[in-house]
This record gives C-alpha cells, structure tokens and sequence, in this order.
C-alpha cells in the first residue's frame, strides 16, 4: 500500500499531483532520458511489471521518467508509440490499484473524477457501488459487458462492482496519458532518444493496404480498419469480428494477422493463434443485430449481415456511405 | 416561390423576430449556419450576444437558422479544429417519416409520445437530468428536439454519446438476460426470479410492462392468462420478481414477453443523421422559424406542458401586425385534410383559390403547394 502524497505513491501514479510535487526539485538528465527511452520500450513489449525501487533518487528518477518519456512522445507524436505507451502504463497502474487499500485507490480514482458510492441499502457482501453517468460514459471500457444497455441505471447513477471500478481507472488513466503534451523547442537529448526509438520500429508494413482495401467493406469494418490504422485500442468483440468476417471472405490467415499489426498491444504470436483458433472453430460472421449490440454499427445499411454488403450496388453502398 | 412571394414572407419574418423570445446560453461560444435556399448555406458565422443575432435576423432575415450543440473559444474560427471545442449540449431529435408531404403531419402524436416516454422514463428517470436542464422545442416541422443542458454532460465526447442513443433506441437490449434461475435450499423446484415493478430503468419498465399489458390485453401474452385467477396469481407473483407463478414453462414465457421488451425503447430518435453524436451538427436555434413550414421551433413551456401542446395550433406565426391578416392563395397541387390552427382544412384541389390567415396561407405557400394570389 502507498499513501497519498508518499514517494512511493508517486512512484506507483506518476501521473497525479503529488508525482509532479515530487520532481520538482530535480532536472532533467541523461539517467532520466535513458529510463524515459526505457519506460517506452518496455511498453512496445508489452511488459507492465513494476521495477523495485529502494532509494529516494532511484524512485525521483522513475517519476521523472514517465514525465520526460511523455515528452519525448509529444515530440514524436507518433500514434503507435503514444498508445502502446498509454496501455501499458496504465495496465501497470492496475496492478498497483489491486494491491491498494480502498481509500487509497479512492484516491487515485478521484484524480480521474471517477468517485463512487456504496449502493444506498445494498449490504457490503453485494459489492455493488453506484458512479454517476456522465464519469461512467466518460471512461467505460469498449465492450458488451460495459455497454450502457446492459447496466443497472437510475436516476443518472450506474451500478458497477468494485473490479469493474478499477477497470473504468484503468480506462481513464489510458485516455488521460495519450493526451500527451504539445512540446515547443524541445532540447536536442530529447529528441535524439526520440530518434533511438523510431530506430527500433519495424518498417511499417504496407502489403497489407495492398491485401485489402478498406473502401471495399462495410462502414463497421471500414471504421475499424481505419481505427487500426490509427493504432487505436480495439475491444476484444471488434477483433473478433475482424477476424471473423476476413476468414469469411476466404482472406489468408497471414494477411488477416498484418490487419491487426497496427494495434498497441499487437503481438504476432498472439494474434496468429487467435485467427487460427477462430478458423478451426468455424465461427460465422456476427449478424449487423450482433455487430449493434456490440455497439460497433456505424450506419443503417439494413443488410442483416455485413456480409450481404457485398452484394450491394455501388449506388446504394454510397447513399449508405454518406 | 417567386421572388416576390419570398419578400413578402421574409417581411413576416423579420417582423416576428424582432419581438421573438431568443434565450440562447452561452451564444458568443456557439457556431451558426444560416440558410435561405437550403438548410444551410453557409455556417461558421458567430455572434456576440442576442442583440447582435437579433439584428441580425431582422435585418438579414434567413428561412433556416441553427447554432452548433457544441461550445467553442472561437465559434468563427475555420477549419473546425481551430475553433477549439469547449464542450457540448446533448441533444436528441425525434421525427418521423411518413409517404407523401403532408403524411407526417398526422403522426405528430405519435412523436409527442415518444417524447413523453423520452423525458420522462429516459432522461429524467435513467439519467437523473433536472427538469431545469432540459429545453424541449418543436423542431418546426416533423418532430421535437431535446437540449440537455446540464454542465455534467457537456465534456462527454461523441462515442459515449453514441451509447446513450444506443441505451435509449434499446440497441443490444437482451431482455432475457433481466431472468435468471433460482433453487431454495429446501425445495428442488426452480424459480425464475426476474424484475420487479419498482425496479428503475429497462427492468421496473419491463415488469410494468408486463403488468399493464396483462391487464388490459392479457391473450396477446398468452390465452392462459384470461382466466382472471391465473392472470392475478402470475401478477402476483411478479410483483415479488417471483415470475414462476404459471405453468408456462420458463424459457416459452420469457419468448412471449418479447411483445412487452419491443416497445420499451424509443425509436423516433433520428440516428441516421448522427444529431446527438455528431460533435459538430448544427441544429435548429429554438423559437426561429422553419422555412419551409413557416411554423415555429416554439419552445414548449417544461415538461408539464408537452401534452397540451399542439405544433400545428401552437407554433404558428402570431405577431401583432399580422394578427388580423388574411391572405390569398392558389393551389397548385392537390392537398389533403389536415388540422391546422386548430381548424379542420381541406382537402384542397389544384386550382382552388382560397382566403386563410396569414400564417395558414404561408404554411401552404412554403410547403410549395401555393402561391401568393397578389391582388
């Protein structure tokens, strides 16, 4: 347990104001930039293991890191980096929020706005705590178990449970550390590790563009191709669909895996055996009911399922388009 | 419409405007478009306060004005991420669509009690909005809008107010998921526990739903249920989210009850034109005219008022100068009977001259059905 305004608590959420309070004693320098550079490469394999620390410099040094890797991030400003960095980071904040005393992860939850109630009436056993709407919608998680339509709602208060708490943190501390900041005449250190780390990227692989052409699919798979492409977080339901509706198409399971390569926690392995499993279990292709509820429908094409969209005259697919 | 027809009813206009009630929040953060031939000409346009826009529309006189749902530091500024977003109404637009131009006029009423479930079960009950925080308008011609302006909601951004129409058009709404099977210790017979009447949101709905709709039409659930001693034993039992009361076996009753889960949401929200979730739609200013009804996208008086309220009575044109007016028009097509101003009119033939007040004659003259005969 770390309390509130400790080195440690800083160390654990080096994004909130006691973490800033912490550093502001120290500048920035060459140890910092290579932790920083660190932090961004552990977070590019997606290792969200906390590193012990025993001396008040080491742990200055760690909170410095996460503000000089942000800013590094900010002079890059390259989408892939920034939202791997924003996963990783925060998955790493959930572990610690596990290990946290209540009031302490009340504390890390209220930097976020997200500042929830005991049920009025429900017995502590029932686990059920009540966040108002408008944080909800802020920072629930895109999947079928957090869609509004499948909460307990009323009069503005939405029912969750204590682990799903953690997991709106979790999804407000991502959003809040991939708004990284605007850097004006950054010092050349920075920009030189920033250098370093481009370096490590594999070369953005195009065959895939060549593979498939997002204009030839249906506004939902279209959307989230083009979320891909921006190396946004897709919900597990979204890459399942993906997989799904290429298989169908008769897309080569190589092919299928590049389309995910651009996500922030791609991993090759991973995804491979996930779209192999996918084709030996023979899953069909969600219908456009399915693909709503998952909330992943984007247009009213009324086809029944995204597959029929191939059969649409090029008219209609652009009256749906617009 | 000539162009001497256009003046004269542009004069109406502006002389409407110079006396309308425009009670705009935050009108120097807000985005306007403006449009005379379309809905919208031309947008990006700004003003610093309610004198300015009023000038403006006496002055100017469009047929269409809107303002964006969203708040911004330079409402003028373009392309749109420069104007720097502050926040956002949420609004909902509720309409329908019906065949030919005057089809939707008669299904008003069906989009007023929409509304009704809407403010009422929805943003009031689910989503806790205060009265005080909801401007509700007639859109001016085939439905309502809703403006949520409490502070809370204006940082949500476009996906989560996505979910919102989602929860409100009932998408993804598994009503069996509201059941589930329950054993006591002391007997091997199951139970199906299920909502309970009191309950808030989809569930409570759903049970009295249930309820009412066994009450009034009971065989549309199933014939068992006209026997007056099985219907109230099953009522009974639902009133307790014991749901096991009836020999209907339980996955037959929960297919059944799909009658009551369909008409729990609300369907006339407009999501094909993305009004709630599009950031940067603009929509009708309350109380300015629609220009091609000529009736107004009058404010309605809060929530109590929404049943009394007539849009084809209540939100005509009615100023000072042309309250005794009238009007000569010509049909140029076939028009059929509609209530309007609270006057049963028609059906009209083509060729048929007729003498209304103004406001009437205008309506016909905007929808293109008429023209001005200018004596």
């Amino acid at each position: 347990m770390a309390e509130q305004g400790s080195l440690d608590f800083a160390v654990r959420y080096p994004f909130s104001p006691s973490a800033k309070d912490a550093i502001t004693d120290i500048a920035v320098n060459e140890r910092i930039i290579i932790l920083a550079r660190n932090r961004i490469m552990k977070s590019l394999m997606n290792d969200s293991s906390g590193r012990m620390l025993i001396h008040e410099a080491d742990k200055k040094e760690d909170i410095a890191s996460f503000a000089v890797a942000r800013m590094i991030l900010g002079i890059l400003r390259n989408n892939y980096l920034t939202n791997t960095f924003a996963v990783n980071e925060s998955k790493m904040m959930h572990h610690f929020l596990n290990r946290e005393d209540e009031a302490t992860a009340l504390e890390v939850s209220t930097i976020f706005g997200i500042v929830p109630k005991p049920k009025a009436g429900a017995k502590p056993v029932e686990d059920i705590l009540e966040l108002d709407l408008p944080s909800y919608l802020r920072c629930c998680p895109r999947s079928p178990a957090y869609r509004l339509i499948n909460r307990r709602l009323v009069h503005g208060m939405v029912e969750i449970k204590s682990d799903e708490w953690k997991r709106l943190v979790e999804e407000a501390a991502r959003k809040h550390i991939e708004r990284i900041p605007i850097v004006k005449d950054p010092p050349e250190e920075l920009k030189e590790a920033g250098k370093k780390i481009l370096e490590t990227l594999p070369k953005t692989d195009n065959s895939k563009l060549e593979a498939i052409k997002v204009e030839d699919h249906p506004p939902c798979v279209a959307k989230l191709l083009d979320n891909l492409a921006k190396h946004e977080n897709l919900p597990h339901q979204a890459r399942w669909f993906l997989a799904a509706y290429f298989l169908s198409l008769n897309t080569s399971e190589a092919d299928i895996v590049k389309i995910f390569s651009g996500a922030p926690d791609y991993s090759e392995k991973v995804t491979s055996y996930q779209v192999a499993h996918i084709k030996k279990k023979g899953y069909s292709v969600p219908s456009c009911a399915t693909v709503l509820g998952y909330g992943l429908c984007v247009a009213d094409c009324r086809i029944g399922s995204p597959l029929a969209w191939h059969r649409l005259g090029r008219q209609r697919k652009e009256e749906i388009r617009k | 419409m000539n162009e001497q027809e256009r003046q004269l009813i542009t004069k109406i206009f502006s002389e409407y405007y110079a006396e309308a009630e425009l009670d705009i929040p935050g009108i120097e953060h807000r985005e306007f478009g403006i449009g005379n031939y379309k809905k919208i000409d031309a947008r990006h346009l700004s003003f610093g306060s309610v004198s300015d826009f009023r000038r403006y529309l006496t002055t100017n006189t469009p047929f269409f004005v809107s303002h964006s749902t969203s708040y911004y530091d330079f409402p003028g500024a373009t392309p749109i991420q420069k104007k720097q977003w502050k926040g956002a109404d949420v609004v909902f637009d509720l309409d329908i669509h019906a065949e030919g131009k005057y089809g939707a006029y008669a299904l008003l009423d069906r989009v007023k009690a929409d509304l009704v479930r809407l403010v009422d079960d929805f943003l009031i009950g689910d989503f806790g909005v205060d009265e005080k925080d909801l401007i509700i308008d007639f859109s001016g011609n085939r439905g309502y809008h809703v403006h949520i302006r409490d502070k809370r909601f204006l940082p949500i951004g476009a996906e989560e107010r996505r979910e919102l129409v989602d929860y409100i058009m009932g998408h993804g709404l598994d009503y069996s998921k509201f059941f589930s099977d329950s054993y006591s210790a002391d007997s091997r017979k199951a139970r199906l526990v299920g909502p309970r009447p009191e309950e808030g949101g989809y569930r409570g709905r759903f049970a009295r739903g249930v309820i009412k709709l066994l009450e009034t039409d009971p065989k549309s659930i199933s014939r068992l249920f006209s026997d007056p001693g099985k219907r109230e034993f099953f009522i009974s039992g639902v009133k307790e989210g014991n749901w096991s009361k009836t020999s209907l076996k339980f996955d037959d009753l929960v297919s059944r009850l799909k009658i009551v889960a369909d008409g729990l949401a609300v369907q006339s929200v407009d999501t094909d034109a993305g009004v709630t979730q599009d950031l940067s739609k603009l929509i009708r200013v309350p109380n300015t005219i629609h220009g091609e009804t000529g009736l107004i996208a009058k404010v309605i008086d809060g929530r109590g008022a929404i049943e009394k309220f007539e849009p084809l009575r209540d939100a005509l044109i009615e100023t000072k100068t042309i309250a005794n007016e009238t009007m000569m028009i010509l049909f140029t097509e076939d028009v059929p009977a509609l209530v309007l101003g609270g006057e049963n009119m028609g059906p009209f033939k083509k060729d048929e001259r007729r003498e209304f007040r103004l406001p009437i004659s205008m309506f016909y003259v905007l929808k293109g059905s008429a023209s001005i005969v200018i004596r």
